[in-house]
C-alpha cells in the first residue's frame, strides 16, 4: 500500500493545489503586461465572431473584418451620421446642406484627409458610390437603383454634392438619406490604381486583403490582427480631431476586439472588466450592476428599443391564407411571457401594430387608431375567433392540442415556426409564442433548423411561419423600411422565386383581394415631408397591418445591447448623460464616445 | 517473393487498403455536403440580399456562383445561361475532378464565408491550437492514467476502493460540463485563472518569455478540463485490463513456476498495455478534429471551430480541406498502430507466418 494518499477529497484538493500554485506564479502580472497599457487600452466586443477576412473596404459588407464594412466609423467614413437618439443628421465626411425630393445636397468638409495626406475629395466620393454603375457585383451596386448622378459643385474652397433623385428608379430620397451614412468613402487614389493594374477587375481587387497599412479618413487604423483579436491604433493626425472635436483626441489609444467563441465569453469578460463594452445579449444585466457593467437606463428596461423580431406569415398556405386565423396567433400570444422570460424584460410593453411607440418613430403612433383596428388580445378572443370563423380544435384526452379542422370539417396541417437553432433568445420566443398558440387550440410547432436551411429558405418563401427581425439598425427611413419590408409587393415573386422584402407573399398584385393602397402608400410616404401628412399616411398603413396581420411583432429589441463596464473607462453615454445614442463607440453616432472616455 | 519477407508483405497489403479508405473517405467528405439542398450561395444571398431589386440580386448571385467556380463560363469568361435564363451550374463531378487536380498542386481553394482567404489559411491558423490545446492533455492523461489504473488493478485494496469511483465519475462526466464549473469556480468565482483566449488580450504572438507565460496561464483550465476526464477513462481501461491478465493462465502457471513478481508484471502490463496503446495513436490521429465543445467554451481559435462555422455554412472548400487533413491523420495514425501492434504483439507476427492476414 505505497500510494493511499490519494482520497476522493483528496484529489480536487491536489488539483486547487496545482491550479493555485499555477495562478501563483504568473498570478494577475499578466493583466498590464505587454504592449498595450490597460489604461490605454478599449476592449470592445460582440462584432466579430470568427477569425478576420479581409479589411478591404469594397468587399462586401458580411465578409469584411471589423471595423471595415457595415456602418462601422472607426477606419473609413461616410459622408454623414445619424444620431438614432435625437434623429439628427450629424456631420463626418461631409454635412448635410439641404434635403427635397428631387436632391440631397452634401458639402465635403475641406479638412477631411486621408491618413496619407491626401484631401478627401468628391471625386472620392464619386468613385464609391459610382462603382456600382461599371460593376454589378459591387457592394454598392444597389445605390444607383436611387440615386440617377451626382453633380459636383464647388462653392469658395468646398465641393458640394447634389445627389440626384432617381426619380424612374425607385424615386426614394428617405433611401439615398440611409445611403449616405451606410457607404463608406475609399480613397479613389489607391483603388483606382488597383483597378488599372488588374484590367478593370473588380472581384480581383475585393480579393485583396488590405490589410497592411491601410489609407483611412477615421480616427483608428488597423495595427495588427490574428484569429484571437483586432487592434487598432489611434491615428493622431486625424483630420476630425480639430475639425470636428475642438481638438481633442479620443481617449483610448488602443481598441483590441478579442475574438470570443460564445455569448457567455463576453459576459465573463466584461463582468470582470477586460472588456470594456460589449453588444452581446447578457441575460440578468442588472445582477451584474455591481461589477460596474451598466446600460443605457438604470432600471428595465435597461436598452432603448431599435428593432422588432416578428413572426413573417406565408399567406400562400393554408391555413395561413385566412385573415381570421392569423388575427387568432396573434391574440393568442402571450406577449407579457415573452417579453419577461425571453428577453429578460429589456423592452417596454409591445403595443400593435409596426410602429414602435418608443423613441423616434413614436410620433407616428396612435394609440386609439392602433386599439380600434387590433384583435382582442388572450386565449378566449383566439378562440372566439376560430369559432367564428369555423375552425375546430381537437384536444387530447391529456389536455393537449391533437389537430384542428377547418370549417369544411377537412384536417388542417400542423403548421411550423422555422428559425435558425441556436439563437437562443430567438428560440425562447417562438417556444413561448408556441405554447401559448396550442393552448389557444392553434396547431403550430417549433422548426428550429440550421442556419444553412434557414437563410435560403426566406427569400423563397419556403417556409409556413419564418421568424425574422425585418430593418434591424436604426436608420433614418424607419419606421417606412420596416413597412416596406414587411408589406411591399413590389418585387412581387410567386414561393419559390425570390422575393427579398415580403417574403410572406403579402397582397398578392395579380390576386382579385390586392390592395393597391399598400403600394402606393409605401411609394408615397418617402416624398411625404408634412409631418400631418406623414401621421395620417403611416396611421393608414398601420391600420391594415393590424386588420390584415400579414406579420405578428413579438417583442421589442435594442438596436444593439449595449453595455459597459466602468472599471477601467468612464464616461459612457447613459439615459443621464445622453452624450451620444445607446451604441457601441464604432457604430454610426456613437462614435462620439471615444472623445469623452476617461480612464480611470 | 514477398513471401519470404512477411513483414513487408504485411505493410503493403495494410497500405494498399488505407489507400483505398483514403480515396472513398475522401469522396464521401466531398459528395455529403453536397447532397443537401442548400448551396453556399444561396445562404449567402439570404443573408445579404435583403432589400435588393430582384434584377439586382440574380446579379449579385451570379457573380458569386462565378467567383466560387460553381457555374460554367464560356471562353471569354461569360456565365452560361440555359434557355430558361438561368446560370448553367457545373455538375458535381466536374467539381470533383476540379477539386481533386487542384489538391495534387497543394492548393485547398478558397473559403467562400471567410472570402477571401484560402483554406490552407484557415487550417494553418487553426491547427496550432488544436495541438497545443490537445496533444500535451492526451499524452500527460494517458502516461498518468495508466499508471494510476495499473496502480489499482495491482495493489486493489483501499486505493482501489476509492479510486476507482472517483475515476468512474471523472469519465462519466462530460467534459464541457467539466470545463464550465472550472470557469464558474476558478474564473468567475476565485478569479485566479482566465476564462477565455488562448494568451492575454494585450499580448501579439511571438516567442517572448511573456507570451509563452500568458499562453501556458490560459492554458490551465482548458487543459484540466479535459485531463482529467481523459486520464480517468485510461485508468479505468488499464484496470480493467490488468485485472484480466491478473486472471489468466499465464500468469498463473508463472507464479507456479516461482517467478519474480516483476518479472510476472511487466509480462501483464505489456500485454495490458497493447489496446491502451492503440487508443493512445487513435486519439492522436482523431485530435485534429478538434475539441470542439473545450475550443467553443475557452474561445480557444482551433480546428473545431473552424469546422463547425464551415458546415453551418456549407462552405464546401473548408469542409473538404478540414476534412482531409481529418482523414489523412486518422488513417497514418491507424496505419501506425497496425504496424506497431504488429511489432509488438507476436501473436500478429506469428499469424503472418502461419500465412494468414
Amino acid at each position: 500500500m505505497r500510494v493511499t494518499k490519494l482520497s476522493v477529497s483528496g484529489l480536487p484538493v491536489a488539483l486547487t493545489v496545482a491550479l493555485s500554485l499555477l495562478a501563483g506564479c504568473k498570478g494577475n502580472s499578466a493583466k498590464d503586461a505587454g504592449g498595450f497599457p490597460r489604461d490605454q487600452t478599449l476592449y470592445l466586443g460582440g462584432s466579430q465572431w470568427g477569425d478576420p477576412s479581409t479589411f478591404n473596404p469594397l468587399a462586401e459588407s458580411w465578409q469584411a473584418a471589423w471595423p471595415v464594412g457595415d456602418r462601422f466609423n472607426l477606419m473609413y467614413e461616410p459622408l454623414i451620421n445619424y444620431n438614432s437618439q435625437t434623429g439628427q443628421v450629424e456631420p463626418l465626411l461631409g454635412s448635410l446642406v439641404s434635403k427635397s425630393n428631387d436632391s440631397i445636397v452634401i458639402e465635403l468638409n475641406p479638412a477631411a484627409k486621408w491618413s496619407d495626406g491626401k484631401p478627401v475629395t468628391s471625386e472620392d466620393v464619386k468613385f464609391v458610390y459610382d462603382l456600382g454603375r461599371k460593376y454589378k457585383d459591387a457592394a454598392t451596386a444597389y445605390v444607383t437603383e436611387f440615386i440617377s448622378q451626382i453633380n459636383v459643385a464647388k462653392v469658395g474652397n468646398t465641393e458640394r454634392l447634389s445627389f440626384l433623385v432617381d426619380k424612374k428608379g425607385r424615386n426614394n430620397p428617405l433611401v439615398i438619406l440611409d445611403l449616405l451614412q451606410a457607404v463608406r468613402i475609399v480613397p479613389a487614389h489607391i483603388f483606382q490604381p488597383l483597378l488599372d493594374k488588374n484590367n478593370g477587375d473588380l472581384s480581383a481587387v475585393k480579393k485583396l486583403k488590405v490589410d497592411s497599412v491601410p489609407v483611412v479618413s477615421g480616427p483608428y487604423n488597423l495595427k495588427t490582427y490574428s484569429n484571437q483579436k483586432i487592434v487598432l491604433e489611434r491615428r493622431d493626425d486625424y483630420w476630425g480631431n480639430a475639425a470636428l472635436h475642438a481638438g481633442q483626441k479620443p481617449g483610448p489609444k488602443y481598441i483590441i476586439h478579442p475574438i470570443f467563441k460564445d455569448n457567455n465569453a463576453f459576459a465573463i469578460a466584461l463582468q470582470q472588466g477586460d472588456l470594456d463594452a460589449s453588444q452581446t445579449y447578457i441575460p440578468r444585466i442588472s445582477v451584474k450592476a455591481k461589477d460596474g457593467v451598466g446600460t443605457w437606463y438604470k432600471k428595465a428596461p435597461y436598452f432603448v428599443p431599435g428593432s422588432i423580431p416578428m413572426l413573417i406569415i406565408n399567406v400562400t398556405k393554408e391555413p395561413l391564407n385566412d385573415k381570421a386565423f392569423r388575427r387568432a396567433m396573434a391574440a393568442a400570444i402571450n406577449y407579457g411571457d415573452i417579453k419577461e422570460l425571453a428577453v429578460s424584460g429589456y423592452a417596454n410593453d409591445l403595443k400593435p401594430g409596426l410602429i414602435m411607440p418608443a423613441g423616434l418613430e413614436a410620433k407616428y403612433y396612435n394609440e386609439a387608431d392602433a386599439k380600434a383596428h387590433a384583435v382582442a388580445m388572450g386565449a378566449a378572443s383566439a378562440k372566439k375567433i376560430l369559432a367564428d370563423a369555423g375552425y375546430k380544435s381537437v384536444f387530447k384526452a391529456d389536455g393537449s392540442l391533437d389537430y384542428m379542422t377547418d370549417k369544411t370539417g377537412k384536417k388542417l396541417p400542423s403548421l411550423s415556426i422555422k428559425s435558425p437553432a441556436g439563437w437562443s433568445d430567438w428560440e425562447a420566443m417562438i417556444k413561448i409564442a408556441v405554447k401559448s398558440m396550442r393552448e389557444a387550440g392553434i396547431d403550430v410547432r417549433e422548426g428550429f433548423v440550421d442556419a444553412s436551411l434557414y437563410w435560403p429558405a426566406k427569400p423563397s418563401g419556403d417556409f409556413d411561419i419564418l421568424m425574422d427581425k425585418p430593418s434591424a439598425s436604426v436608420t433614418p427611413s424607419l419606421p417606412w423600411s420596416r413597412f416596406e419590408a414587411v408589406m411591399s409587393s413590389r418585387n412581387w415573386a410567386a414561393c419559390g422565386k425570390s422575393m427579398n422584402e415580403n417574403q410572406g407573399r403579402y397582397n398578392n398584385p395579380k390576386a382579385a383581394d390586392y390592395n393597391p393602397k399598400v403600394d402606393s402608400l409605401l411609394k408615397a410616404i418617402p416624398l411625404l415631408s408634412d409631418e400631418s401628412a406623414l401621421k395620417k399616411a403611416y396611421a393608414e398603413l398601420n391600420d391594415i397591418f393590424l386588420d390584415d396581420q400579414p406579420a405578428i411583432p413579438l417583442v421589442y429589441l435594442p438596436e444593439q445591447f449595449y453595455e459597459f463596464s466602468t472599471k477601467t473607462w468612464t464616461g459612457w453615454p447613459t439615459e443621464k448623460n445622453p452624450s451620444a445614442p445607446p451604441q457601441l463607440p464604432w457604430v454610426s453616432a456613437g462614435i462620439k464616445t471615444l472623445w469623452n472616455l476617461k480612464a480611470k | 517473393m514477398l513471401k519470404q519477407h512477411p513483414t513487408a508483405r504485411f505493410i503493403l497489403q495494410r497500405g494498399g487498403w488505407y489507400l483505398l479508405t483514403f480515396f472513398v473517405a475522401v469522396a464521401i467528405n466531398f459528395l455529403l455536403p453536397r447532397l443537401g439542398s442548400a448551396n453556399p450561395v444561396d445562404i449567402i444571398m439570404g443573408r445579404s440580399s435583403s432589400g435588393l431589386s430582384a434584377e439586382a440580386a440574380k446579379e449579385k448571385e451570379e457573380s458569386y456562383l462565378k467567383e466560387f467556380g460553381l457555374v460554367k463560363l464560356d471562353a471569354s469568361g461569360k456565365i452560361l445561361h440555359n434557355a430558361a435564363g438561368k446560370p448553367i451550374k457545373r455538375s458535381t463531378l466536374e467539381q470533383f475532378g476540379n477539386y481533386v487536380l487542384m489538391t495534387f498542386h497543394g492548393d485547398l481553394g478558397t473559403s467562400f464565408q471567410k472570402y477571401p482567404k484560402k483554406v490552407t489559411d484557415v487550417i494553418l491558423q487553426a491547427v496550432p491550437w488544436t495541438i497545443a490545446l490537445q496533444l500535451p492533455t492526451i499524452v500527460l492523461g494517458w502516461i498518468i492514467g495508466n499508471v494510476l489504473g495499473a496502480l489499482a488493478a495491482y495493489k486493489r485494496g483501499i486505493f482501489d476502493k476509492i479510486f476507482f469511483p472517483f475515476a468512474i465519475l471523472l469519465n462519466s462526466l462530460p467534459f464541457f460540463v467539466f470545463g464550465m464549473l472550472l470557469v464558474y469556480y476558478f474564473s468567475v468565482v476565485l478569479g485566479w485563472f482566465p476564462a477565455m483566449g488562448g494568451y492575454a488580450g494585450e499580448l501579439i504572438p511571438s516567442f517572448s518569455l511573456e507570451f509563452l507565460g500568458s499562453a501556458a496561464y490560459h492554458y490551465a483550465l482548458p487543459f484540466f478540463s479535459i485531463f482529467l476526464i481523459l486520464a480517468g477513462g485510461q485508468a479505468i481501461g488499464m484496470r480493467s485490463m490488468g485485472i484480466y491478465e491478473l486472471g489468466t493462465d499465464y500468469v498463473k502457471y508463472a507464479q507456479w513456476l516461482g517467478l519474480k513478481e516483476s518479472r510476472i508484471l511487466a509480462y501483464i502490463f505489456r500485454n495490458a498495455m497493447l489496446p491502451q496503446l492503440t487508443g493512445l495513436a487513435l486519439s492522436i490521429g482523431t485530435m485534429i478534429g478538434g475539441a470542439l465543445i473545450t475550443e467553443m467554451i475557452f474561445s480557444y481559435p482551433g480546428l473545431g471551430m473552424a469546422m463547425l462555422t464551415a458546415i453551418q455554412n456549407n462552405d464546401y472548400p473548408v469542409i473538404q480541406g478540414v476534412t482531409l487533413i481529418i482523414t489523412t491523420c486518422v488513417l497514418i495514425a491507424n496505419f501506425s498502430v497496425d504496424i506497431l501492434i504488429g511489432f509488438l504483439d507476436p501473436r500478429v507476427k506469428a499469424g503472418l507466418q502461419m500465412g494468414g492476414n
